[in-house]
């Protein structure tokens, strides 16, 4: 647990960090977010004494850090910089093992972990152990940045905008591992960043600061529906004025599913289970010979009713919601909801089904509204 | 010529080994000492901010007024030569550390300091290594100089290629002076190459496309 207590910095007149209070609860993914010289990176680099705090006490599981010795505590805490800082005079390998070799691991020791770190980010041992950072990619610079972090098993690590400087594909994929990496090693991140997606997409808890105070320290949902005021709620601008007025009137036509699995009401079931099997789906819908929509047929109804040879007709439901392709996503989503189906069938005009909305289209739907980007 | 050779020969060959020496001896004490003296500067930037400049200064008094007056104090013995090279030799050498130590990135020195090294580990296993090619180049640069500076250890009677120079000068047998000057020259240049040699085998591969 990390936490903060009137923890305060000044650098001659000026008063960088006021008074910050916070605590960090174990495993936590926690995101410092705020417009540039909020004082979130001075907060951060308290932590591990790179900077040394004024006032105040930052204690780490109860121990106050300027009471431990600054480098062994650096050892226990992993730190990651925008620069990514790979020392271009190490190959990968002894640059992950920087640390280890620091606390004395011995050869096998050392070998072995790196070995588990690079399986970690699907990087081949024999092919990059030996190559020396400029040899690498940004992205794979910074997977190792991350690595050498982790390498000592350190409980808590330190991100100061690690992906600022990677192109926007590359941000995107290091994101995503650097979650699953501390999810699945239940680690404490703490994670600076002035990128309000980032901070959204990585955050158990997001810390908004502003002008060296914590304004909010709330969940990313919650920072959304309630910014603890204007400051807050302006930075995070687009994020929450796009689900309120920009784009909720979203068509079910523009983000439903397109390749929907129709058969005609002649067909028979073993036609209909031919068909499911070999598209791993576990429904089809049924259209009449003008291709309009007459209802779905199930695995769960064939299985429950459905003899060899019978016609779907007979096995028809129809309690599936439909919706047309000009109705709102918003109701859409309502119904989808409140009938607590599986997916919606969408119909044209002239009632042939043309798509479908499932929950997990709806919910990639939502999350462009919300947050923007491209994620429908 | 050969007539030249049965003459000169074995005078030469000497010549080229004095010489030699005295490059030799002067350049490996002034590496120590440059390298020292750059590191403690880097410390203390305040110091350096003075230092430096006048380091700069003094290395533009001409040598061989500088030969002139360690020989007032030392007396014509080889220690006058060698101290006097190896005064010269450290400047470049002292000029390169400093700058290589100061041009490593901070980027570096943070990422070494929140991996918990100390300053010396810092220095030892980052900041030098780092700074590697610069150092190079001014031991490189501080040898090919002393190869020419040692012409005027002659002067003083200390022998060396000088001799040659000095005596064809003085009674006109450019032969004599071109004897001197060409094994002088040949001396500089594989001494620099050596240098460069060294310098590659000791190079990690991720550092040997930053600098030269």
């Amino acid at each position: 647990m990390i936490e903060y207590r009137n923890v305060s910095k000044n650098y001659g007149e000026r008063q960088i960090v006021k008074n910050l209070n916070f605590t960090i609860e174990d495993g936590q993914f926690a995101v410092l977010i705020g417009p540039s010289g909020c004082g979130k990176t001075t907060t951060l680099k308290m932590l591990n004494r790179l900077i040394q705090s004024d006032g105040g006490e930052i204690l780490l599981d109860g121990k106050n850090v300027n009471e431990i010795n600054a480098e062994q505590l650096r050892q226990h805490i992993g730190y990651v910089i925008q620069q990514i800082g790979l020392f271009p005079n190490m190959t990968v390998e002894q640059n992950i093992t920087v640390v280890p070799r620091l606390l004395k691991w011995d050869k096998a020791r050392c070998a072995e972990r790196v070995r588990e770190l690079l399986a970690l980010v699907d990087m081949d041992y024999d092919t990059y152990a030996k190559k020396y950072p400029n040899e690498l990619s940004g992205g794979q610079q910074q997977r190792i940045g991350v690595l050498r972090a982790l390498a000592a098993e350190p409980p808590v690590i330190l991100m100061d905008e690690p992906f600022g400087a990677l192109d926007p594909i590359t941000r995107d994929s290091l994101q995503d591992e650097v979650k699953s990496l501390q999810k699945r090693l239940k680690k404490t991140i703490i994670f600076v960043t002035h990128d309000m997606n980032e901070a959204i997409k990585m955050a158990d808890v997001i810390l908004f600061m502003s002008d060296g105070e914590l304004l909010q320290q709330a969940s990313p949902e919650e920072m959304l529906r309630a910014p603890a005021n204007d400051i807050v709620r302006e930075f995070m601008g687009k994020h929450v004025a796009q689900g309120v007025s920009g784009q909720d009137n979203i068509p079910c036509g523009e983000i439903m599913r397109k390749n929907v699995a129709k058969v005609s009401s002649s067909w028979r079931t073993l036609e209909c289970v031919q068909m499911m099997s070999s598209r791993e789906i576990d429904s089809l819908v049924v259209v009449d010979e003008n291709d309009r929509y007459l209802g779905v047929v199930t695995i769960e109804g064939i299985k429950a009713h459905g003899k060899p040879g019978m016609e779907v007709t007979k096995l028809l439901e129809t309690t599936v919601p439909t919706v047309y392709t000009d109705t709102l996503a918003k109701e859409a989503f309502g119904t989808l909801d409140s009938t607590r189906a599986r997916y919606l069938i969408v119909l044209d005009k002239n009632e042939r089904p043309v798509g479908i909305i499932t929950r997990t289209s709806m919910s990639k739907a939502l999350a462009y509204m919300v947050w923007g980007g491209d994620a429908v | 010529m050969t007539h030249f050779f049965e003459t000169y020969g074995l005078m030469l060959g000497k010549a080229i080994l004095v010489h030699l020496a005295y490059v030799l001896t002067s350049v490996a004490a002034a590496t120590v000492v440059a390298l020292v003296l750059g590191v403690l500067l880097s410390r203390v930037p305040a110091i350096a901010r003075w230092m430096m400049p006048v380091i700069s200064i003094s290395q533009t008094i001409p040598g061989i007024v500088f030969i002139g007056i360690l020989y007032l104090y030392l007396g014509m013995e080889p220690i006058t030569a060698f101290t006097a090279l190896a005064i010269y030799a450290v400047f470049p050498i002292l000029k390169n550390t400093y700058a290589g130590l100061l041009g490593v990135e901070e980027k570096y020195k943070e990422a070494a300091r929140g991996c918990g090294m100390s300053p010396r580990q810092i220095l030892f296993k980052i900041e030098l290594p780092l700074a590697m090619p610069t150092i190079f180049a001014g031991i490189r640069m501080s040898t090919v100089y002393t190869v020419s500076w040692a012409v005027l250890t002659a002067m003083i009677g200390l022998g060396g290629l000088g001799e040659f120079v000095y005596r064809g000068v003085s009674t006109n047998n450019s032969t004599l002076t071109i004897t001197g000057a060409i094994p002088a020259a040949i001396m500089a240049i594989a001494l620099g190459a050596l240098v460069d040699w060294i310098q590659k085998k000791i190079t990690p591969r991720g550092l040997q496309e930053v600098k030269s």
